[in-house]
């Protein structure tokens, strides 16, 4: 699993606009991106190397929280919070397959 | 115990695996050439352990010009630079930061 956490100097429906308007998103996301907000909705991003990722949206909370699937695997959960700073944003990415691996490779670099 | 499970440990069991981990994790990107000519190890032996890895998802590799690029699988890295554009698009109009 990973876990990141950021504050940014800006009210919640801002960053909650830089986090579901796919311009935005084409921003600092991707390099293009569609976005059907709403659960259920398909979400296409492309990179610019030529890398292209489908998901579905699986969860919608204006301002608070906005979920989805990798159509590969694993899910995105992004959490908005207020901050004495502006908007404490929380993003959790889950890939079961690869998430055991990750924390194991801790242990193995301390066995190496 | 799940087949990704197994393959993990079985990847981890050997110290050769662990030492190129181990360099991986130390030099961030390295070539089989590279790792051979550091590590005692043949480049054919290399590259078995190093497929062994990848096929445990411990470890992936990139094509940069003509040679393969091997580094340990990515743990977040891309999130920090989504989120450092991210601050960068939500601070642009408001140079003082409030």
């Amino acid at each position: 699993m990973i876990r990141k956490e950021i504050v940014l100097p800006a009210p919640r429906d801002e960053v909650w606009q830089a986090l579901t308007d796919p311009e935005q998103l084409a921003d600092w996301f991707a390099n293009d991106v569609e976005l059907d907000l709403r659960p259920g909705g398909d979400a296409y991003f492309g990179w610019d190397n030529g890398e292209q990722r489908r998901a579905t949206v699986t969860d919608v909370e204006p301002g608070e929280r906005l979920a989805f699937s990798w159509e590969d695997e694993g899910e995105v959960e992004f959490t908005l919070a207020d901050d004495v700073d502006g908007t404490r944003l929380t993003v959790v990415e889950t890939a079961p397959a690869w998430t055991t691996a990750l924390d194991l490779q801790a242990s193995a670099l301390a066995l190496a | 115990m799940p087949d990704a499970l197994n393959q993990v440990f079985s990847a981890l069991a050997d110290p050769s695996r662990r030492h190129l981990l181990g360099y991986l994790a130390d030099h961030g990107t390295a070539t089989t050439t590279e790792m051979s000519g550091e590590l005692p190890m043949t480049r054919q032996a290399v590259a078995k352990h190093l497929a062994t890895l990848s096929g445990a998802g411990l470890v992936e590799s990139e094509r940069a010009g003509r040679e393969i690029r091997y580094r340990l699988t990515a743990t977040g890295e891309e999130w920090d630079e989504r989120l450092e554009r991210l601050l960068a698009l939500v601070s642009r109009d408001r140079p003082d930061g409030a």
